[in-house]
C-alpha cells in the first residue's frame, strides 16, 4: 500500500513509487533518487523537517513538504 | 545543432562540466595550476574560471570550468549558466571538447548529465573521477565496456592525486570526433520528465553490466557514524556554535599580526611618498586620497582570507552541508533556506563576496532575501569602529556578571546584527511575493579530508573578489571624499592658512602641532565640514554632533574610515594612536550647550548606527549587479538607513 515518505520513521527501507511534482522528480532523479529505487530514512530533524534519506551510498536532505509528495511502499 | 568534425589544432578549448562534488574544480586546479583567472559570463554575474594547459608539444588548450550542475535542466542561477553555455551554438572561435567529470563512486546519477551531453552531439569525453573511492567502496568498473556502451572515450582518474592526467592529455591530444549514437532519441519521450525517466532506465542497464561489487562498502558507514553526532538536534548545534566560536577566536587573535604589518607598511610608504614627491595637490591626492583608500582595503585582507579559509575547509570536508541541514528548519521560518548559512557566515568577513555566494540558492525569493539581509551581519570593517567606540564609553575594568563588559558589548553587537538580519528576513517574507515553490533537495557528500588546493584557490579567489570588486569602489569614493574634505567654498580654506601664518613664522613654533590644528580647522570649513554642519539638526536627536556627521559621510567609502576622520577632526596627527583619539574625544563638548558629546548614550547610539546602516558603496554596487537593477539596493539602503536612524534615536533617548 502506497503512503507518503514523510509518514515513515527513521530506519524504514522503502521503495519509491511515484513523485507528485514534476520539478521535484527531475531534481530527485538528477541526484540518483529514482522510481523503483530503495530509500533508507537515515535521520529526521525535530518535527520531521528536514530529513536525510540515502539512496545506495548517497545522502540527500529533503524538506517535509518534498517528502509528502513522494509516494513509497515499505521494502520487504 | 550541427557541429563541424573536431580536429586537433594548435589551440582548443576544454569545457569542464560535471555534478557538484564530482571533483571538477580539483581537476581544473590540477590541470591549470596558477594559470587561471576569473571572468564573468556575459549578462550574468556567475564567475567564469578560465585557465590554460599544455596538452602536448603542439597543442595548448584553454580550459573553462563551468558551474556544477546535476542535469541539463537548470535549477539555480549557477546551473543556468552551464545550460546556456552548452546550448549556445554561436561560439565557434575555437574547436571545443566537452569533458564531463563524473564521481565514479556515484556513477548512476553522474551518467545522467554525461548521456544528456552525448545526445547534444557535441564532442564529449568522460572522466571517471574519484576512482580511489570506488576501490574503497569495494567496487569495480569495467571501463572498456562502459566506453563501448556510451560511444565516447572514458578515462579513469584520481584528480586529487593527479592520477590519470597523462592518459587524459594523451586522449585529448589524439581525439577524433566520431558521432556517437543517440542515447535517447528525442521522439521517444514526450517531455523533459519522461526523457529523464527513460534515460535512467537505460543507465540502470549499463550500470548492471559494468559495475560489480567485490565486497562491503565502508565509506557510508563512517559518514553515518559522524552524522549521528554532527546532525544531532542538540549535539549538532552545540558543535556548530563551538566551531564558530573557535573560528572567530582564531581570526581575532591571529589576524592582528599581519594587520599591524600592513598598517606599518602603509605608514612608511605614505611618509616616503609624501616626502619624495614634489609638494602639491597631486602629492596630497596620492597620499591622502589613493594610498589611504588602498591601505583601508588591504588592511582587511588577513581577516577576510582567514574567514574564507575556514569556510572553504568546512565546505570541502562536507560539514557545511550538514550545517545547512541543521539550520534549514529555522531559516525556513524566516523566509530563508539552509543554504543561506554560507552567505550569512561570509558576511562576517565582507558582504561583497558573501552576497555573491548566494548564487547557489535556487529559489529566487530565498536568494533575494539572503542578499537583502547579509549586510546586516557585522563585517570586518565595523570592528575598528566598534573597538574605538567601546573603548571610549565603557571603562576597560567594568564587569558585568564577572565578564568584561567591553567584550560583552562587542559580542552583543554581532548578535544584534544577526537578530536584525533574521527579523528583516521575516518581514520581507511577507513583502516579497513569489509563486515559485521552495525545495531543499540537497546532496550531503560523504566526509573527506579537505583538498588543500581547493581551499587555497577559494581563499585566493574570494580575496581577489574583495580586492577588485570592493576595492575599486572604495578607491573611487576615497578620492571623492578627499576632494570634499580638501576643498571648501569661497576662500575659507585660505583664511585658515592666513590665520596660522604668523604662528608658524615664529622661531620657536611647534610646526607639527600647528599643522595638526590647521588640518582640523580646514576640515571644519571644507565641503565635508559644511555637509556635517548642515545635517547636524537631523542627527542631534541621536546624540551626534557635526563632527560625527562628517565621519558618517566619509564612512560611505568604508565604515572604518570613521576612525581616520575622527583622528583628523580631533587633531591627532598619528592615526594609529587610538589612545590619543580616545582622550580627545572624551573631552569633546557640544559647541552650543557645552555638554559632553561622548556620553554612554551617544556611544551606544553610534554603535547601533554603525551596526545597522549600509555605509558601504561596494555592497550597494554588488547588490545592483546581483539583483540586476537599482530597485533592491535602493530599498536596502533606505531600509537599513531608517533602521539605523530610528534604533539610534530610541537607544539615545533611553540612555540619556
Amino acid at each position: 500500500m502506497k503512503s507518503s515518505l514523510a509518514d515513515h520513521k527513521v530506519g524504514d527501507r522503502v521503495i519509491l513509487k511515484e513523485v507528485l511534482d514534476a520539478q521535484l522528480t527531475i531534481q530527485l532523479y538528477s541526484m540518483g533518487c529514482v522510481i523503483g529505487e530503495e530509500l533508507l530514512i537515515e535521520r529526521k530533524a525535530p518535527f520531521g523537517d528536514p530529513m536525510i534519506i540515502s539512496v545506495e551510498d548517497s545522502f540527500i536532505s529533503l524538506r517535509k513538504d518534498d517528502a509528502q509528495k513522494m509516494q513509497v511502499i515499505l521494502s520487504e | 545543432m550541427e557541429k563541424k568534425a573536431f580536429k586537433v589544432e594548435d589551440k582548443l578549448r576544454l569545457v569542464l562540466v560535471g555534478n557538484p562534488n564530482s571533483g571538477k574544480s580539483t581537476l581544473f586546479n590540477s590541470l591549470t595550476g596558477l594559470n587561471q583567472r576569473i571572468g564573468n559570463f556575459p549578462g550574468v554575474t556567475v564567475e567564469k574560471k578560465i585557465g590554460s594547459v599544455r596538452i602536448n608539444e603542439k597543442v595548448v588548450a584553454e580550459v573553462i570550468d563551468l558551474p556544477g550542475t546535476y542535469s541539463l535542466s537548470p535549477r539555480s542561477e549557477d546551473e543556468r549558466v552551464t545550460f546556456d553555455y552548452l546550448n549556445d551554438s554561436t561560439r565557434t572561435d575555437l574547436p571545443e571538447l566537452i569533458v564531463v567529470v563524473a564521481d565514479a563512486s556515484n556513477l548512476k546519477r553522474n551518467l545522467l548529465l554525461a548521456t544528456q551531453l552525448i545526445d547534444s552531439e557535441q564532442p564529449t569525453i568522460l572522466v571517471l573521477n574519484m576512482m580511489d573511492v570506488v576501490e574503497r567502496n569495494k567496487q569495480n568498473i569495467d571501463i572498456d565496456k562502459l566506453q563501448k556502451r556510451l560511444g565516447i572515450p572514458v578515462i579513469p582518474m584520481n584528480a586529487r592525486l593527479g592520477k590519470g592526467t597523462r592518459e587524459l592529455k594523451s586522449i585529448i591530444g589524439n581525439y577524433q570526433y566520431k558521432k556517437a549514437n543517440k542515447f535517447i532519441e528525442d521522439h521517444e519521450s514526450k517531455d523533459a520528465l519522461e526523457n529523464t525517466i527513460n534515460r535512467f532506465e537505460k543507465i540502470k542497464g549499463i550500470i548492471a553490466d559494468t559495475l560489480t561489487k567485490i565486497g562491503e562498502s565502508r565509506t557510508a558507514v563512517v559518514t553515518r557514524k559522524i552524522d549521528s553526532v554532527f546532525t544531532h538536534p542538540i549535539w549538532g548545534f552545540s558543535i556548530f556554535l563551538f566551531i564558530l566560536f573557535l573560528i572567530f577566536q582564531a581570526i581575532f587573535s591571529w589576524s592582528s599580526y599581519p594587520m599591524e604589518w600592513i598598517e606599518g607598511g602603509f605608514l612608511v610608504l605614505g611618509n616616503w611618498l609624501a616626502e619624495t614627491l614634489p609638494q602639491g595637490v597631486l602629492n596630497d591626492l596620492l597620499v591622502d586620497g589613493v594610498l589611504a583608500g588602498l591601505g583601508g582595503i588591504i588592511i582587511f585582507i588577513p581577516q577576510i582570507a582567514m574567514l574564507f579559509m575556514f569556510i572553504a575547509i568546512l565546505e570541502d570536508t562536507g560539514y557545511l552541508s550538514r550545517v545547512s541541514f541543521l539550520t534549514d528548519a529555522l531559516l525556513k521560518r524566516f523566509g530563508l533556506n539552509g543554504r543561506s548559512i554560507i552567505p550569512l557566515l561570509g558576511g562576517a568577513a565582507c558582504a561583497v563576496p558573501a552576497i555573491m555566494s548566494a548564487r547557489t540558492i535556487a529559489n529566487k525569493k530565498e536568494r533575494l532575501l539572503t542578499i537583502f539581509v547579509t549586510p546586516l551581519i557585522s563585517c570586518s570593517a565595523r570592528i575598528p569602529v566598534y573597538t574605538l567606540l567601546i573603548a571610549l564609553v565603557i571603562p576597560a575594568d567594568k564587569q558585568f556578571l564577572s565578564f568584561n563588559l567591553q567584550g560583552i558589548v562587542m559580542m552583543g553587537l554581532y548578535l544584534l546584527g544577526f537578530v536584525a538580519a533574521m527579523v528583516t528576513a521575516f518581514i520581507m517574507k511577507y513583502v516579497v511575493k513569489s509563486e515559485e515553490r521552495s525545495h531543499f533537495v540537497m546532496e550531503l557528500p560523504i566526509y573527506r579530508t579537505p583538498r588543500w588546493s581547493n581551499v587555497a584557490m577559494t581563499i585566493l579567489n574570494k580575496t581577489k573578489l574583495f580586492l577588485f570588486e570592493a576595492g575599486k569602489i572604495i578607491i573611487a569614493v576615497s578620492i571623492v571624499l578627499w576632494v570634499l574634505s580638501s576643498y571648501g567654498p569661497g576662500d575659507e580654506m585660505a583664511n585658515v592658512d592666513a590665520k596660522y601664518k604668523s604662528e608658524l613664522a615664529e622661531s620657536n613654533a611647534d610646526v607639527t602641532a600647528i599643522n595638526e590644528k590647521i588640518a582640523t580647522d580646514k576640515l571644519e570649513v571644507s565641503y565635508a565640514g559644511h555637509i556635517g554642519k548642515f545635517i547636524e539638526p537631523a542627527i542631534r536627536p541621536l546624540g551626534f554632533d557635526w563632527k560625527i556627521g562628517i565621519s558618517i559621510i566619509t564612512s560611505f567609502a568604508a565604515r572604518e574610515v570613521f576612525v581616520g576622520t575622527m583622528a583628523t577632526l580631533y587633531t591627532v596627527g598619528n592615526e594609529e594612536n587610538t589612545e590619543g583619539i580616545k582622550a580627545k574625544m572624551q573631552r569633546a563638548t557640544f559647541s552650543d550647550t557645552g555638554e559632553k558629546v561622548y556620553t554612554r548614550a551617544t556611544g551606544y547610539s553610534l554603535l547601533i548606527f554603525y551596526a545597522f546602516a549600509l555605509q558601504c558603496m561596494a555592497t550597494v554596487a554588488i547588490v545592483v549587479k546581483e539583483t540586476g537593477g537599482w530597485k533592491w539596493p535602493i530599498i536596502q539602503l533606505v531600509y537599513m538607513g531608517a533602521l539605523a536612524y530610528f534604533s539610534s534615536l530610541l537607544i539615545y533617548q533611553i540612555f540619556s
